[in-house]
């Protein structure tokens, strides 16, 4: 359990296995979103993210266990859609409205 | 049905957390190289004798880059995971053991000793670093790799090298019996359900290229490299979305089809599979479909197509394989819609659909990151 406010967030990293493939993927999609707050998004492959500069983790829900183990007090929001999420977008608006990000 | 759903959930990590640890690590030393693994598939595809282009001068480089270059960059890799630049040096040391060591390329061998050679060193570090002088950091740190890394590369020719060879015997043999069988199809019962399970680069990367690459050497290419890639199944599970989905996943089904297909990014579809999980078995189905078609129509490819998009394809398909390429990528898609339309058809009675699926996306997030 851990969580930010996201008006503190200026860095996201998305993992995935390799750090080469969907994550990059998905972190040009949410830089596009987030381009205006000034928030960097970063990919990073999950075994690395202990290396990596963030407030929040974002990563698909099949490897949340290991993006937790890796990084255990970051907020890890773990998404299922790797187009059109939900999560995703309600990651967006929080960082936006600078409310809490909790991965509870 | 459950078991179909990741782990993560629920807060049991267990054996698929494991498998996907270890699955990340083989992945990571190879994925960062697979330009090197795709200048030497172009290599291969254009100037062996049964290349595009056939050139004795020219082809003399393909042994070199498969047998020493790929397996070095793999280990040099797989090192610096473990422990950065230091680890990298010598796990590339350590991999010229495993490399004479054996007659076949040495994957398998590279992905051992690399980060174990890069481990022991970060154990003599921990010990030398407290009690080194100062002014003598270089010194110690050059001669503490250096001769660690003559031992690790003995240690990979005498032990690694030879195991590892009989290992890909029998790997390959098994395999060999399955082609020769016709039983390879059976494959894809296990590699598609692992694939929605994202295992996906730890089977393709870890099991299935490396008998590949082996094949691939001796005989100029590999049907191995396309039971896990092949996009065909993906394809026709996306398509059967868009055409019979619910409405909240058919909008977004069409660039997932292009980013799929084309971008060769298969995770993308795996999240389709899981929010209905009965559909595995049009991935098994197509699955299926498209190795036997690979294998009657006897092609294979010259590398492994990574990611696993169709351009990729097209370019490490052998002169004279592209019809039995294509016609079981399009067969494998055909069969896994058919199979998939069917089932989203039948659970569409009473259109309860979207809401099971929203209940279930939900139930996965409630017990989501612990």
């Amino acid at each position: 359990m851990a969580s930010v406010s996201g008006a503190d967030v200026k860095h996201v990293v998305v993992a995935c296995e390799a750090g080469m493939g969907s994550s990059v993927m998905v972190a040009k999609m949410l830089a596009k979103q987030l381009k205006a707050q000034g928030v960097s998004v970063t990919h990073s492959p999950v075994n690395q993210l202990a290396d990596t500069q963030h407030e929040v983790v974002l990563v698909h829900r099949s490897l949340a266990a290991n993006a937790k183990n890796a990084v255990p007090n970051s907020p890890v929001i773990a998404f299922d859609m790797f187009l059109g999420d939900l999560r995703i977008a309600q990651l967006v608006n929080e960082i936006k409205e600078g409310s809490v990000i909790s991965d509870d | 049905m459950a078991n179909f759903i990741p782990a993560g959930d629920g807060g049991h990590t267990g054996w698929r957390a494991a498998v996907q640890k270890l699955g990340g690590n083989l992945a990571g030393m190879v994925i960062p190289n697979i330009g090197a693994f795709i200048a030497w598939g172009l290599l291969t595809a254009l100037f062996i004798p049964t290349g595009w282009l056939p050139n004795e001068q020219l082809s003399s480089m393909v042994g070199p880059m498969i047998i020493n270059l790929l397996p070095i960059l793999i280990g040099y890799t797989g090192g610096r995971l473990v422990h950065g630049q230091r680890g990298a040096v010598i796990g590339a040391v350590a991999t010229v053991g495993v490399i004479v060591g054996a007659d076949i390329p040495m994957f398998l061998g590279a992905m051992i000793i690399g980060p174990l050679a890069a481990w022991i060193l970060k154990k003599i570090d921990a010990v030398l670093d407290p009690v080194t002088p100062p002014g003598f950091e270089m010194l110690i740190g050059n001669f503490s790799l250096g001769i660690a890394g003559l031992l690790m590369a003995i240690l990979g020719y005498l032990g690694i090298g030879p195991t590892v060879n009989a290992l890909s015997d029998v790997l390959g043999r098994g395999v060999q019996a399955l082609i020769d069988t016709g039983l390879l199809p059976l494959a894809s019962i296990l590699v598609e359900p692992a694939k929605i399970l994202f295992l996906n680069n730890a089977i393709n990367h870890g099991v299935l290229a490396p008998i590949g690459v082996v094949q691939a050497e001796e005989m100029g290419k590999s049907i191995m490299f396309m039971l896990e890639t092949n996009p065909g199944p993906g394809l026709g599970i996306l398509v059967a979305f868009w055409l019979a989905g619910n409405t909240a996943l058919r909008g977004s089904a069409p660039g997932a089809i292009i980013i799929h297909f084309l971008g060769g990014i298969h995770e993308i579809y795996f999240p389709y599979v899981l929010l209905r999980p009965v559909l595995v078995l049009a991935a098994i189905a197509g699955g299926a479909t498209g190795v036997a078609t690979f294998l009657v129509t006897g092609v294979g490819l010259v590398a492994t197509p990574s990611p696993g998009s169709i351009f990729a394809y097209l370019a490490v398909t052998p002169p004279g394989n592209h019809f039995g390429v294509l016609l079981g990528i399009l067969l494998s898609a055909t069969v896994s819609f058919l199979v998939a339309w069917t089932i989203l058809k039948a659970s569409k009675a009473g259109d309860d659909d979207l809401e099971a699926a929203k209940a279930k996306s939900a139930a996965m997030k409630t017990g989501g990151a612990q």
